[in-house]
């Protein structure tokens, strides 16, 4: 506990540097910048790493280091090659499709989500009926048993819906998005439901009182004014599905029809050393949207985290 | 707590520009034919799919689904067209839908699932079973019949065995179903016998003969009686005798060899001593997965060791990640430091790094002899079997773990210190309080408040994550003993191989029993977390 000995230590030398020089120098805080530069190392390691091996032109593991021999593009080239140049393993010609896959996924899930879950999240919110309670403690309930407790019922459902229904089987994005869907109702609605709670009623009355029904209502005046937090929503709810692996993993079977995580991960249990360049590629093509998007919006997403906690 | 603050900002300046102009402007826009058109068009494409799943449904004589569809549909088309009831229903209905289909159905079959001895050999319904067991202990007699024979596929592809009687010469079509005498001249026939073609069927040769290999070892012919015709290599077969007979009175199956009986055993197996006939059917077994867990020496081995694994992996990251976290944020967050955005973005971005990436970029870094970190550890002649070992591995997990999780736990610490007031430090030193007392007695108790719930939050998601422990060792190093169980296994990657791996089979049962007790678990701690946080609240 030595480590919160010193933190709490600074309350006194900040009143001191308040008093002394108004720039406080490198000196007196200079453990501060020893810490905060380790754990920099330590945060962007892995980092850097992938970025040098995506673009070393030694294109195996062992030839990866954290400063690339010479620059090369070879590796985002395979990537996106036909069969003939990757013929030694097939799947790394699929990287597109993961890539597709994952985004229509992702986006589809994201925008249901948001829809689903602000409907019922309004009729929690604004209306007053029989069994409210109940169905706000029983979704508090259920997201308790994540769908990934159910991932062998919900194997064994699709596999025999697909047996009659052709689109809605194994392998079938459809299938994986609709599946998913099921999951959003929970943590989103109370999430949703809290903030609605914070919208004004008298904005609602004051539009039924000039002749508006409850859906033009929620359309009308309540979403566009939740728009920044069912934005956040969205997001968060994007990253969730681009990271999940369990369901995906046992729906998608056939390479041409798997989302990042699966592809990605049967690519490298494969061939893992020598096929690191390309992988490290496509790791980076797949990260940097996400990236550049969690960083711009830091702001909000910090304040969705601490509420719902949803990833983490 | 900063949570709040930061969340419902974003539309305060909206509202207070755009509140009162914004009703007027929304009934012009929604009233009329533009909304009642987006609302007709929706329930048009609802009451598409309901026919389109209906016509499939009803070809295939699935009239109890039949049932529902129009059902649902019917509710989902009378909320909609008949105005002004049930408003509140209206809006909960579209996610119920999906909630009811993809969550509480899942569960309720998991639940049922976890009762029977659903798993490889016992996947059939009882009366496909004893087919099955009667087709696969058919055997070869000493002076059987025997064919010369080609597969072949029918005008509508589906596979045949054209035959050749080789003692008198008759020539038959045989399918799944049926054997059928055709004329001698249907066939063309090689010098040396063998089939060639034959007149309304394709012979299959080359490529195409060795992708219907596996139907044709489980193509079985009824030649009468309970006899059966099967293929023996590629171009001859042999008609079989059973070697059992069962008896649908008694429902027993007795062999003919010595007249021993296989009984119904309430398991879904025919026994007879300790033979069991394969396969074995789907039935319901009562709290047999769950007492396995406890009294099956094979199976509680593994159980309590995967669970105490989970439980010290999901405490350690948590609370090694907060330690972490909430140093950072206090010694890098000081005013006036330089520098301070930069360490601040460089700590936030594993957090925005999308973490199954991460965990497989780490599965190459610890790799045992290319990883860079051996490589850079090399240098000073160390080598750490970072995967290999199972206790190495255990080690690699949590670190990594603690790494994805040190950002979010950094982030909280931020906004929750933030919201302290100061004045309350300041009372406490003007007190007299030393600085670490301060800390501990005013700052921390202050600060759990708001971080109590969301590292309550993330040890049930630490609980059941998957990725972290499949994506990095795939549960691994294995420990020997007679399970799929890894050393680094948490209870939810356990379930997952004991429904998935094919390695010892697979048994959805056993998986749908532990899944149900990962269920208790994590509502419990959730609970607890409920009533605690209610307590931690009324304190501050």
């Amino acid at each position: 506990m030595s480590t919160v000995d010193e933190t709490a230590g600074v309350a006194v030398p900040r009143t001191a540097a308040r008093r002394g020089p108004r720039f406080p120098t490198l000196g007196e805080n200079w453990w501060r910048h020893a810490i905060g530069i380790v754990a920099m190392v330590w945060a962007l390691f892995p980092v850097a790493y992938v970025i040098s091996a995506a673009f070393n032109a030694d294109s195996t593991l062992n030839g990866a280091g954290i400063i690339p021999r010479s620059i090369t593009l070879h590796n985002f080239k395979q990537l996106f090659a036909s069969g003939a140049a990757t013929k030694h393993f097939a799947s790394a010609a699929d990287y597109p499709y993961w890539y597709m896959n994952t985004l229509i996924v992702s986006a589809a899930t994201a925008f249901f989500t948001v829809m689903l879950g602000a409907l019922a999240a309004y009729a929690f919110s604004r209306f007053r009926f029989r069994g409210r309670r109940m169905g706000m403690l029983f979704l508090l309930l259920i997201q308790m048993f994540p769908q990934l407790l159910a991932v062998v019922a919900i194997y064994l459902i699709v596999f025999n819906v697909g047996g009659i229904f052709h689109v809605l089987g194994l392998n079938s994005i459809t299938a994986l998005i609709i599946v998913y869907l099921g999951g959003v109702m929970g943590v989103n609605t109370w999430l949703m439901k809290g903030f609605f709670d914070t919208i004004p009623k008298e904005l609602d009355e004051s539009a039924r009182v000039d002749g508006a029904t409850p859906a033009q209502v929620y359309w009308g005046v309540v979403l566009p004014l939740a728009a920044p937090v069912l934005a956040v929503i969205a997001l968060l709810s994007f990253i969730g599905t681009i990271n999940e692996f369990v369901i995906a993993s046992v729906l998608l079977q056939s390479s041409k029809h798997q989302t990042l995580p699966v592809g990605l991960y049967n690519f490298i249990s494969g061939q893992y050393a020598q096929w690191w360049g390309p992988f490290c590629a496509g790791v980076l093509l797949a990260a940097l949207p996400v990236v550049v998007f969690m960083m711009s919006l830091q702001k909000f997403i910090v304040g969705g985290l601490t509420q719902g906690s949803v990833k983490g | 707590m900063t949570a709040s603050a930061v969340s419902s900002q974003p539309p305060r300046t909206g509202i207070r520009a755009t509140a009162w102009s914004l009703p007027s402007r929304a009934v012009a826009l929604f009233s009329g034919p533009a909304g009642f058109a987006v609302k007709i068009a929706l329930l048009s494409i609802a009451n598409a799919v309901g026919l389109w799943a209906l016509v499939i449904l009803a070809g295939r004589h699935q009239w109890t689904a039949v049932g529902i569809v129009v059902a649902v549909t019917a509710v989902i088309d009378a909320l909609y067209l008949v105005p002004g009831r049930a408003v509140p229903a209206k809006f909960l209905i579209p996610g119920t839908f999906f909630l009811i289909a993809f969550q509480v159905i899942p569960v309720a079959y998991t639940i049922d699932v976890a009762f029977t001895n659903y798993s490889t050999g016992h996947i059939l319904k009882k009366p496909a079973a004893i087919q099955q067991i009667k087709q696969v202990t058919l055997a070869e007699t000493a002076n059987g019949t025997s064919f010369t024979m080609a597969p072949a596929h029918d005008s509508s592809g589906n596979l045949v065995l054209l035959l050749v009687d080789d003692q008198n010469g008759k020539t038959y079509v045989g399918t799944s179903k049926s054997l059928t005498p055709v004329p001698k001249s249907t066939f063309k026939r090689s010098a040396d016998g063998s089939i060639t073609g034959a007149t309304g069927y394709t012979v299959l040769t080359g490529a195409a003969l060795i992708t219907v290999s596996k139907d044709l070892s489980g193509l079985v012919i009824p030649s009468g009686g309970d006899n059966g015709i099967r293929a023996e290599g590629l171009d001859t077969a042999v008609e079989l005798h059973p070697t059992l007979r069962y008896n649908a009175q008694r429902d027993v199956f007795v062999r003919i060899s010595d007249g021993a009986v296989f009984h119904d055993n309430n398991r879904g197996s025919f026994v007879h001593g300790k033979e069991e006939l394969l396969p074995g059917w789907k039935v319901y077994v009562g709290f047999h997965n769950f007492s396995r867990l406890i009294h099956s020496k094979l199976i509680r081995g593994p159980f309590i060791r995967v669970f105490i694994w989970t439980l010290a992996f999901a405490t350690l990251t948590v609370f090694l990640s907060f330690a972490l976290g909430l140093f950072l944020a206090i010694t890098l967050n000081k005013q006036g430091l330089r520098l301070r955005w930069l360490y601040r973005s460089a700590l936030i971005l594993p957090y925005a790094v999308p973490g199954f990436l991460s965990l497989l970029v780490w599965r190459g870094l610890m790799n045992d002899d290319f990883g860079v970190i051996n490589k850079l550890l090399g240098h000073i002649g160390v080598h750490v079997p970072w995967l290999f070992d199972a206790n190495w591995a255990k080690v690699s997990v949590i670190v990594v773990s603690t790494w994805l999780t040190v950002p979010y736990f950094f982030l909280v610490s931020l906004g929750a210190l933030q919201s302290i007031p100061s004045e309350l430090i300041e009372a406490a030193r003007v007190d007299g309080a030393s600085p670490w007392a301060s800390f501990r007695k005013v700052t921390l108790p202050l600060l759990l408040v708001a971080v109590a719930p969301l590292m309550i939050a993330s040890f049930a998601f630490n609980f059941n994550n998957f990725g972290n422990i499949y994506l990095l060792t795939g549960g691994g190093p294995s420990v020997g003993d007679n399970t799929v169980a890894g050393a680094t296994d948490i209870l939810i990657s356990y379930t997952y191989k004991i429904a998935f791996a094919a390695g010892l089979g697979q048994d959805y049962g056993l998986a749908s029993a532990v899944g149900i007790i990962i269920f208790f678990i994590v509502a419990a701690i959730s609970w607890v977390s409920f009533s605690r946080t209610k307590a931690l609240e009324n304190l501050a």
